[in-house]
C-alpha cells in the first residue's frame, strides 16, 4: 500500500498539487477577533492581505486541533496501513504537538510518524513535494523518514520582507528581533534556522530583495526542486521564476502564495525562495 | 460574529477575575520591562497586587449593579495600590466607575464613555503626567473605544476589540515618546500591564477563559527597541534620586488638591489620589521624614514604604553591564549626531563613539571601545577620512581580532552596517562591508573654513559647499541650491533611494523642502528625510 502523506496549509502545497501527489493539508486556523477562518479553505490569500490592511483587529494563528488529525488519520487509514506527517517547525507553532496528541488518540491499526521540519513555507514544502513523488513510487515509510530527516538539512528557504512593520506587530520572531525598530526603510533577507526566523542581512530596495533571492537561488545550479513565493505581488514572481528558469528548469521550480499565518508577519510584498539541494551521491 | 450587548454587575467581577489571573501570569515578564528611574521596580507584581484588592472588595460587596461593583472595584484598588503604576490603575478603576455611576448594567457605548472618565481621572492623579506611559495607553485606548462607537458598532466586544487593538499599538509606541524606554530597548511596564488587563478582559468576553489556561499574554514589542545595547562611549553626568516613598493615608474630609499642593516643593513624581477617608502618596523625595511627619498630622499612615532608589539606581547598573550582549562579532561606529547614532544603533551597531569631522577621537577613545565590546572580534566604521589612520593603529594595540572597513562619509558607514550578514565569519563580513560602502554616493553640504582656489572654484571662508564623495564641486550660498546642482550633475537612472541627514543646525522647514523638490523633480525615487543632528554640515545626503 501507498505510503499517505499528511502536511499542514503552511507548506503552501496548491490545492491541485495536493491532489495531485495524493498529499492530505491540514489547515491551520487564521483569526480576525472572534472570527476564524481556515487557511486558504474558508479565507483566501487577497481576502486575507485586504483585511490585513484595512483591519482595525489584529490577526492571530493557531494550530489545527488534535481532532482535525485525528480525523483525517481516520479517513487516511482506510486506504493505508503507513503515514507519514510533515509539519511545520514546532519552533513556530503546535500543528507538530497537534499531530502528535492526535497520534495518541488515535486508535486505529495504521502506523504513523511524525517529523517536525524545522522549517515553514516551501521550506518544507519542497520536501513534502519531494517525499510524496517518492511514496509514488513505492517507498516504504522508515525510507521515507530516513530520506526527509536528511532532505531537512539540504532545504534552504531565503524569505525578502517588504516592510518590518507587520514583523514587529506579531511578537513571534525569534531571532530576527534585532532587525526591529530600524530607522532607515530596510527590507530584511531572513532565513529559518534552527526552526527559527533568524536574520540574514538587509536591504533597502525590492529590487535588491529580489536580486539577492535570484543570486542565492542561482547559487545551486545542481538543486533537486526550487520554489518562488509570494505573498501579494504573483507578477513579481513571475518574474523571478522567469529570472531562475534561465539557470535551472523551469518544471522544477514551484511557484505558490505564501500562507497568511506567515502574512500575519510578512505583510503584503513578501517574497521567498526555497532550494531543495540534490541528494549527495 | 460573536455579540454581547450588556454586562451586569456580576459578569463584572467575572471579568475582573479573568483579567487578573490573565495579567498574573505575565506580571513576572512585566516587572522584566522595568527600566530605572521609572519609578517603581516591579510594575507587574504592583498592579497585580491592586487587581487583587479590587478582586477581594468587589467579591464582598452586595451591591449586584455594575455600577455598585465598579466602586467596589475602585475602592479596592485605593486601598491595595502598590506602586506608582498600582496608583494610576486605582485612579483608571476611579474614572470607569464614575462612568459606571448609577448602571445596572453596561454596553459597548457606556463603557467607551467610562474609559474615556478613565483617562481623564488618570491624568487629574498626576502632578506631572508624562506621555509614553500607562497614562498615554489609557488615553489612546479610550479613545480608539469612542471612534468605534461613533462608526455605529457599539457592540461591547467591537468596542473592547478597538480599545485592545489601540492599546497594543500605544504601548509599542511608548518608547518613541519615552527616551529611558528608547535607550533600554522596552516598551513601559505599566503600559503593558494595562494592555493585558483589557486584554484579558476581552478574551472573557469572547469566552475563552478556557484556552487562556493554556496560554500566555503577549509582551509587546517596542515599535524602536534596541537590536543591542549599544555601549556610547562618553561619561553622563548623575545627581541623586532620593527615596521613593509612598503610604495609605486614611481619617477624614482629605483634600487631594491641599495636599498635592503642600508636598509638590518636596520631591518629583507627585501623586495625590483618593477620597475624603482613604488618599494615597507617592512621591520621590530626598527627605521622606518631612512627608510623613506632614502626613501623620493629617491622618492615620499605613502601608508605609520608603524605598532608597540611589541604590536601586546602582543595582540598576550593575544589571545592565551584566545585560551588554555577547556577540559573535561587534561592529564599533563613530557617529556624531544623536539623530545618526540613532540610525546606527538601530541598524544593530554594537558600540558608538563620539566623533567626526574636527573632532576626532583619540586612538585611546576607539581602543576603548574595542576593549568594551564582548567579542573578540571588530569591526570598525570610521565614517571619516581623517579616522581611518588613527584606527588602523588599533591593530597593534590589542589582542582581539579588529579589521577596518575604511568608510570615508557617513552613507557609506551605512550601507557597509547594512550589509553585515548575521550567518557569514568575520572575514566575509569585513568583505561584504567593504565592498557595500561603494554602493553608494554621497553628497556633503557644509561650510568653507577658510578661503582656497580649487577645482577652478574661487571659495571664500564660511560660503556654502557642496562635496561629491570628498571632492568639492560646487560654491554659492544658499545649500538648497548647491544640493539641487549636485543632484543634477549625478546620474541618477539607475538609483533608488535618497536619503537625506539633515544636521543639528538645520531647520527641519527647509529639510522637508529639500524633500518636496527632490521628489518633485524625480518622482520615481524613494526619498527618506532623517533628522541626523550632525554638527557642521547642513546635510548629508546618501544616493544609492
Amino acid at each position: 500500500m501507498t505510503v499517505k502523506i499528511i502536511t499542514d496549509s503552511l507548506s503552501d502545497i496548491t490545492s491541485d498539487l495536493a491532489k495531485e501527489l495524493g498529499v492530505t493539508v491540514v489547515p491551520l486556523t487564521v483569526l480576525f477577533g472572534h472570527e476564524t477562518f481556515l487557511d486558504r479553505v474558508t479565507i483566501t490569500t487577497d481576502e486575507f492581505y485586504h483585511r490585513l490592511a484595512n483591519d482595525a483587529v489584529w490577526p492571530t494563528s493557531t494550530q489545527p486541533t488534535p481532532a482535525a488529525f485525528v480525523e483525517v488519520y481516520n479517513t487516511l487509514a482506510k486506504e493505508t496501513d503507513e503515514i507519514l506527517v510533515i509539519t511545520l517547525s514546532g519552533k513556530m507553532s503546535g500543528t507538530y504537538q497537534s499531530a502528535l496528541g492526535a497520534k495518541n488518540m488515535f486508535k486505529g491499526k495504521c502506523r504513523i510518524e511524525i517529523i517536525d521540519s524545522q522549517q515553514v513555507a516551501m521550506g518544507f514544502g519542497l520536501i513534502v513535494i519531494s517525499a510524496a513523488r517518492k511514496a509514488q513510487s513505492g517507498a516504504k515509510l522508515d525510507e521515507l523518514v530516513d530520506w526527509v530527516k536528511k532532505a531537512m538539512s539540504r532545504s534552504h528557504l531565503v524569505i525578502y520582507f517588504d516592510t518590518l512593520k507587520y514583523l514587529a506587530k506579531g511578537g513571534r520572531i525569534g531571532k530576527a528581533q534585532g532587525l526591529l525598530g530600524a530607522m532607515l526603510s530596510v527590507k530584511p533577507i531572513l532565513t529559518v534556522k534552527d526552526g527559527e526566523i533568524a536574520p540574514l542581512t538587509r536591504l533597502r530596495s525590492l529590487s535588491a530583495g529580489l536580486d539577492y533571492l535570484y543570486n542565492f537561488a542561482k547559487g545551486y545550479p545542481d538543486a533537486e526542486l526550487m520554489a518562488v513565493e509570494y505573498a501579494t505581488t504573483p507578477d513579481e514572481a513571475d518574474r523571478l521564476v522567469n529570472r531562475l528558469a534561465s539557470v535551472f528548469p523551469r518544471e522544477r521550480i514551484f511557484k505558490s502564495a505564501i500562507s497568511p499565518v506567515v502574512g500575519v508577519h510578512g505583510g503584503p510584498g513578501a517574497m521567498a525562495v526555497t532550494v531543495l539541494e540534490a541528494e549527495k551521491k | 460574529m460573536k455579540q454581547v450587548e450588556t454586562i451586569n454587575g456580576r459578569e463584572l467581577k467575572e471579568m475582573l477575575a479573568t483579567a487578573t489571573s490573565w495579567l498574573e501570569k505575565s506580571a513576572s515578564d512585566i516587572d522584566a520591562l522595568n527600566v530605572f528611574p521609572v519609578p517603581d521596580g516591579d510594575t507587574g507584581t504592583n498592579m497585580l497586587l491592586t487587581m487583587r484588592s479590587s478582586v477581594d472588595e468587589a467579591n464582598q460587596t452586595a451591591d449586584s449593579s455594575a455600577g455598585g461593583v465598579a466602586q467596589a472595584i475602585a475602592r479596592g484598588a485605593l486601598l491595595g495600590a502598590r506602586g506608582n503604576s498600582g496608583v494610576i490603575l486605582s485612579q483608571i478603576w476611579r474614572g470607569l466607575a464614575e462612568g459606571l455611576q448609577d448602571k445596572t448594567s453596561f454596553n459597548g457605548a457606556d463603557f467607551a464613555l467610562a474609559m474615556h472618565q478613565a483617562s481623564v481621572t488618570a491624568y487629574k492623579g498626576i502632578s506631572n503626567p508624562v506621555e509614553g506611559t500607562i497614562l498615554t495607553v489609557v488615553k489612546d485606548a479610550a479613545s480608539a473605544g469612542q471612534a468605534q462607537v461613533a462608526k455605529g458598532d457599539a457592540n461591547l466586544i467591537s468596542v473592547l476589540e478597538a480599545i485592545v487593538s489601540a492599546a497594543n499599538e500605544s504601548v509599542a509606541n511608548t518608547p518613541t515618546l519615552l527616551p529611558v524606554l528608547k535607550d533600554a530597548g522596552v516598551v513601559d511596564a505599566g503600559g503593558q500591564g494595562l494592555y493585558t488587563i483589557l486584554e484579558g478582559a476581552l478574551r472573557y468576553l469572547r469566552g475563552e477563559a478556557e484556552q487562556m489556561q493554556f496560554r500566555k499574554p503577549l509582551i509587546i514589542a517596542s515599535s524602536l527597541p534596541q537590536p543591542t545595547r549599544v555601549l556610547r562611549i562618553s561619561p553622563k553626568e548623575e545627581k541623586p534620586f532620593g527615596y521613593c516613598t509612598e503610604f495609605l493615608l486614611k481619617g477624614s474630609g482629605f483634600n487631594q488638591d491641599k495636599i498635592k499642593t503642600k508636598l509638590k516643593k518636596d520631591g518629583e513624581s507627585l501623586i495625590v489620589v483618593g477620597d475624603d477617608n482613604a488618599t494615597r502618596v507617592h512621591i520621590h523625595t530626598e527627605d521622606p521624614g518631612k512627608i510623613i511627619r506632614y502626613a501623620t498630622s493629617l491622618g492615620t499612615v499605613h502601608q508605609v514604604s520608603i524605598r532608597n532608589m540611589d541604590e536601586q539606581h546602582q543595582d540598576y547598573l550593575e544589571m545592565q553591564k551584566d545585560r551588554t550582549p555577547e556577540v559573535d562579532i561587534a561592529t564599533i561606529a563613530v557617529v556624531a549626531g544623536e539623530g545618526l547614532a540613532d540610525v546606527f544603533t538601530s541598524l544593530g551597531t554594537t558600540a558608538i563613539v563620539s566623533g567626526g569631522q574636527t573632532m576626532n577621537p583619540s586612538t585611546k577613545e576607539l581602543l576603548q571601545a574595542v576593549k568594551s565590546v564582548k567579542s573578540d572580534k571588530v569591526i570598525l566604521l570610521p565614517n571619516n577620512k581623517n579616522i581611518i589612520l588613527t584606527a588602523q593603529q588599533l591593530q597593534s594595540l590589542t589582542d582581539k581580532k579588529v579589521e577596518i572597513v575604511p568608510t570615508e562619509t557617513i552613507p557609506q558607514g551605512v550601507a557597509a552596517l547594512l550589509a553585515f550578514d548575521y550567518e557569514a565569519d568575520f572575514q566575509t563580513n569585513a568583505k561584504l562591508m567593504q565592498e557595500a560602502k561603494s554602493s553608494v554616493r554621497t553628497i556633503e553640504i557644509t561650510r568653507a573654513v577658510r578661503g582656497a582656489h580649487l577645482n577652478g572654484l574661487n571659495i571664500k571662508k564660511k560660503q556654502t559647499i557642496g562635496l561629491l564623495d570628498g571632492e568639492l564641486l560646487v560654491a554659492g550660498k544658499d545649500p538648497l541650491d548647491i544640493l539641487t546642482k549636485m543632484l543634477a550633475r549625478l546620474d541618477l537612472a539607475n538609483t533608488e533611494i535618497i536619503t537625506i541627514y539633515y544636521g543639528a543646525d538645520t531647520d527641519p522647514a527647509e529639510a522637508e523642502e529639500v524633500n518636496a523638490n527632490i521628489r518633485e523633480q524625480y518622482p520615481r525615487l524613494q526619498v527618506e528625510v532623517i533628522q541626523g543632528g550632525q554638527p557642521y554640515y547642513n546635510y548629508i545626503v546618501s544616493i544609492e
